[in-house]
């Protein structure tokens, strides 16, 4: 059970076995004693800062009033191994991290509030949940593109074009 | 780069001399430095570019002189790939599908025409200051660091061979102060007699039976069509504003924005039938791209910023029917 919460931590797990996951945190014993204490043992490793006391209580307080934006964010998937590139930033997969739980947070805090907002008059971006996901298909095309009007390419010529993506399944 | 220039005649260590503001006036100098010299350099080189646990050698020869400004680049590693600039007209050869993509560089004044001046510096975003010096390949280098003072860009740090101002290495910070990605020549010459020959690609006569893909920029207005681009960030400026083609089939519209060192791209273009679109966050060295859908098309945002950046520079698209 331990390690099933730890790779939930790590977003390791398939869709399935998060909800089960999530149902035996929502029963609270001892999976959620070991949720917190693993949290509590990350957070003094990464030297978190200390939350207020009852911070999880009013923040659950809290989030139950606003509305849900957002479906559940998809569960990122393990890194895929694409050869030599897409060494996804450790920043990157942080933020994601971050998306995630937050999102996990709401279910687990707010099971029974899904409401979705209503679409507003001007289409505009909904505040999404950072998923990490491979590169577009055209990525060549776009940094050549982004590349010609950057101010780094004439301080380094054409030095910078070399930030494409070297795999060759995707140089098209 | 003409943009940097132009920022750094704004650097107030330059406009106002004052003996308290020597180290940032000497710092700023030597951004003049590297400037002038990507200006009129003639060089040939090896480079090593270093990403994440990639790292990889490129070949690179620049010639100017009265009549020509031409410079090639040659990928070593990995795929096969040249890219070639004569003037403003930018060529990237993929022998391995036979194709040439043929673009055009930003005219060199469109840069400081379009980035309106009064309340834009280097020095609003960046604290700039003199470092170590330090030898690279064989040169003495001067280390000029650029640290943001927001969260909404990258450091930057800077060699420059203390002789001509050519820059020998570049190295991009995240805000953990971790290299994110690295030029470094490990190989150069600068000057001298260089043969013509180097900066005429390899595939010039077989390319003649590859496909090209002409990217066609125009100028556009994508507010017309009603779209709002505003990046809410700082010191980023408009730079240009275009219609291109990409990928041949697609007409994409293409608004780029710069601080005066980053700069973030923000391409529009109609979701195709059958089209999936993975939204999210991918990186590259110091490249993020994030992707999203809106009112049926996909908005893609390019740069070498934070996270953060192009994810709030996307996020803040928006779409009214006009």
């Amino acid at each position: 059970m331990k390690d099933r919460i730890s790779a939930l931590m790590d977003g390791e797990l398939g869709q399935g076995e998060v909800d089960a996951q999530l149902k035996a945190l929502r029963e609270g014993g001892e999976a959620l004693e070991t949720w917190r204490r693993y949290h509590l043992i990350s957070d003094s490793m990464r030297d978190s800062a200390v939350l207020s006391s009852g911070f999880s209580a009013r923040f659950a307080e809290r989030l139950a009033k606003e509305p849900t934006i957002l479906a559940p964010a998809s569960i990122p998937q393990r890194a895929q191994k694409k050869r030599m590139w897409i060494p996804v930033s450790a920043m990157a997969a942080g933020l994601a991290a971050v998306a995630f739980v937050g999102s996990m947070s709401s279910q687990f805090f707010n099971a029974d509030v899904q409401q979705v907002a209503q679409v507003k008059t001007a289409e505009r971006a909904q505040p999404a949940a950072l998923t990490v996901v491979p590169m577009p298909g055209a990525v060549n095309d776009y940094l050549l593109a982004h590349q010609n009007y950057s101010p780094r390419s004439t301080l380094q010529g054409v030095a910078p074009y070399v930030r494409t993506v070297s795999d060759s399944s995707r140089a098209r | 780069m003409r943009a940097l220039a132009f920022f750094l005649l704004l650097l107030p260590g330059f406009a106002f001399p004052q003996a308290q503001q020597q180290p940032a006036q000497d710092a700023a100098a030597w951004l003049r430095k590297i400037y002038n010299a990507s200006l009129k350099l003639s060089y040939s080189g090896t480079f090593v570019y270093r990403q994440g646990d990639r790292s990889e050698s490129s070949r690179i020869t620049r010639i100017v002189d009265a009549n020509v400004d031409t410079e090639k680049l040659e990928a070593l590693d990995g795929v096969r790939r040249e890219i070639v600039r004569n003037g403003d007209e930018v060529r990237c050869y993929l022998p391995d599908i036979k194709t040439v993509k043929v673009d055009r560089r930003s005219r060199h004044p469109t840069f400081p025409a379009l980035v309106p001046a009064q309340n834009s510096s280097l020095t609003d975003q960046y604290v700039v200051s003199k470092d170590e010096t330090a030898r690279i390949a064989g040169y003495d280098c001067q280390a000029i660091s650029l640290k943001p003072k927001d969260e909404f860009r990258y450091g930057y740090k800077l060699w420059a061979d203390v002789a001509t101002g050519m820059l020998l290495k570049a190295r991009i910070v995240n805000e953990r102060g971790e290299a994110v990605e690295e030029f470094t020549f490990t190989q150069l010459i600068i000057g001298g007699n260089i043969d013509r020959e180097m900066v005429k690609s390899s595939f010039a006569v077989q390319s003649k039976q590859w496909k090209v893909e002409n990217a066609g920029v125009v100028r556009a207005d994508l507010a017309r069509s009603g779209w709002t681009v505003n990046p809410g960030i700082p010191g980023f400026q408009k730079v240009i504003e275009i219609q291109r083609q990409l990928r041949q089939a697609h007409r994409v519209s293409q608004v780029v924005y710069s601080d005066g060192l980053a700069a973030v791209s923000v391409f529009i273009e109609p979701i195709e039938s059958g089209q999936e679109v993975r939204q999210g966050l991918s990186s590259m060295g110091a490249v993020n791209i994030y992707t999203r859908e809106l009112a049926r098309h996909v908005v893609t945002v390019v740069g070498e910023a934070p996270v953060k950046t192009v994810q709030q520079i996307g996020d803040l698209v928006e779409y009214h029917r006009p």
